[in-house]
């Protein structure tokens, strides 16, 4: 068998769709308890229909950006292993890259390269290396999750209002870190970020000025969805 | 926080990433065995994968301090299903917002990790309807005009999502002055980045970041620039 034979058999497809199943469930079970807790918590269903609505429209856009991913992917690796890598863990730069590394350090030119020479020796290295080198993350959060979360919410209630400040600024640093880098790579990227700003400003001024709370569902989905539209007018005008 | 709910919820993450990694190398291992197809040895796999892991070890370590003060409990879905930057934690934001809750509180964190569970769903079932309709989307999303606007998804996204961090709210209390703590950090960024590229490397951008906006809290704080009234007597004056 080729490589591309069997990176899209049968096998690995009824292989990958045990393991798809498994992130849904796995998602299912932590869904229920967070949710059970929230009411227990005295957070209202209403309020936990919106935040559970509002997460699922959002995440549509990313998404439709994930599968085209698997596009690219796919024709290198195949669609089964494309699918899990892209559904777990994975993005799709690091799969490009990995996939490329595994490849060149095989005494390919590329993955596209191994691919159309169809070696299936290499089939193992390459899966293997794919899911070894990325499971850093998945290991420290292992070890260190609970001890990071246990440190803040102690953190928190041993220093009073000072330690309420201290955890309530964490979450700024990552529009500290991510968004002087997004204003500073060119134009049309400093133009696509103050549009999307724009926007979120006019569905909050909607929201207000109508009362239509419904739209609330909608303004992280909108904004990600004409903020990108805009970057092809951006690009006309900015070049 | 309730003891019992925390170590439940820590359980069940801690189980569902092991079993995630058992996946993860089952997979390979399965086809390896059927096509006897295995690596030629254990070198061959360091050898081919040691760029990778010289990079993505500490970067993905990096994040793992980075980002599970921001997502809670959420953290084992997030880093299981991926993602972090462009979906779970603006998903993680959003879900706060919308319930009015804070980051670092338990309400919070509960509804973070029920956005973020609530997402991984979503994206999976896009991505394995993306599978089934592989042939026919094609050539639709993979088209220049498609592409090009999805290149812009960072900026779009930290366009929107700035507002949302902007705001005096912190958990129990409402801290005046809040936004200040971002003066010097965006400062910092802005010009270490004009002399040297940071792109690649926002795992260690953010802790960095974390560190000196709860330095600038600290002081702010001290100085009596940043004020905390409790939410409750807020409410009474």
């Amino acid at each position: 068998m080729t490589f591309n034979e069997i990176m899209n058999s049968p096998l690995l497809y009824g292989l990958v769709g045990l393991g798809i199943a498994y992130i849904i469930l796995f998602c299912l079970i932590t869904l229920k308890k967070a949710y059970k807790h929230a009411l227990e918590l005295g957070i209202t269903r209403e309020k936990l229909k919106l935040v559970i609505t509002s997460s699922a429209i959002y995440s549509v856009v990313p998404s439709i950006s994930i599968v085209i991913g698997l596009f690219s992917l796919a024709s290198v690796l195949g669609v089964p292993w494309s699918w899990f890598r892209l559904s777990v863990v994975g993005s799709v730069t690091y799969e490009l890259m990995a996939a490329d590394m595994v490849a060149t350090g095989t005494g390919y030119e590329s993955v596209a390269a191994l691919n159309a020479a169809g070696d299936a020796s290499v089939v193992g290295t390459v899966m293997f290396v794919m899911s070894i080198c990325i499971m850093g993350g998945l290991i420290a959060i292992l070890l260190f999750g609970k001890r990071i979360q246990m440190g803040l919410t102690k953190a928190r209630s041993k220093h009073g209002e000072l330690g309420a400040l201290i955890t309530g600024v964490l979450s700024l640093a990552i529009i500290e870190a991510f968004l002087p880098m997004q204003l500073m790579k060119g134009k049309v990227h400093l133009a696509v970020v103050f549009t999307s700003c724009i926007i979120v400003l006019i569905h909050l001024q909607i929201i207000k000025r109508f009362k239509c709370l419904w739209l609330r569902n909608f303004v992280m989905a909108n904004t990600l969805l004409l903020g990108m539209a805009s970057s092809l007018v951006w690009i006309r005008i900015l070049g | 926080m309730d003891k019992k709910y925390e170590d439940s919820i820590h359980r069940t993450g801690r189980i569902g990433i092991i079993i995630g990694i058992i996946l993860m190398l089952g997979i390979p291992a399965v086809i390896s065995s059927v096509y006897d197809v295995w690596p030629e040895s254990a070198a061959q796999v360091i050898t081919a994968g040691s760029g990778l892991l010289a990079v993505f070890i500490p970067t993905c370590i990096a994040e793992v301090f980075s980002y599970t003060p921001i997502l809670g409990s959420s953290a084992y879905i997030t880093f299981l299903t991926g993602n972090v930057m462009n979906l779970k934690v603006p998903v993680v934001v959003n879900a706060q917002i919308m319930s009015d809750t804070a980051s670092g509180t338990e309400e919070g964190d509960a509804v973070a990790t029920i956005g973020v569970a609530v997402s991984s769903i979503v994206t999976t079932l896009i991505i394995a309807g993306g599978v089934l309709l592989l042939v026919p989307l094609r050539p639709i999303l993979t088209s220049p005009t498609v592409q090009t606007a999805t290149t812009y998804l960072l900026p779009a996204l930290f366009g929107g999502i700035f507002l949302s961090f902007v705001n005096n709210d912190c958990g129990d209390y409402v801290a005046k002055g809040k936004p200040l703590t971002m003066i010097l950090p965006l400062l910092v960024v802005f010009g270490v980045n004009a002399v040297f590229p940071l792109a690649g490397m926002e795992g260690f951008v953010v802790l960095i970041c974390m560190v000196l906006t709860v330095l600038c809290a600290v002081v702010l704080y001290k100085a009596g620039i940043i004020k905390m009234t409790p939410k409750e007597k807020k409410k009474k004056a």
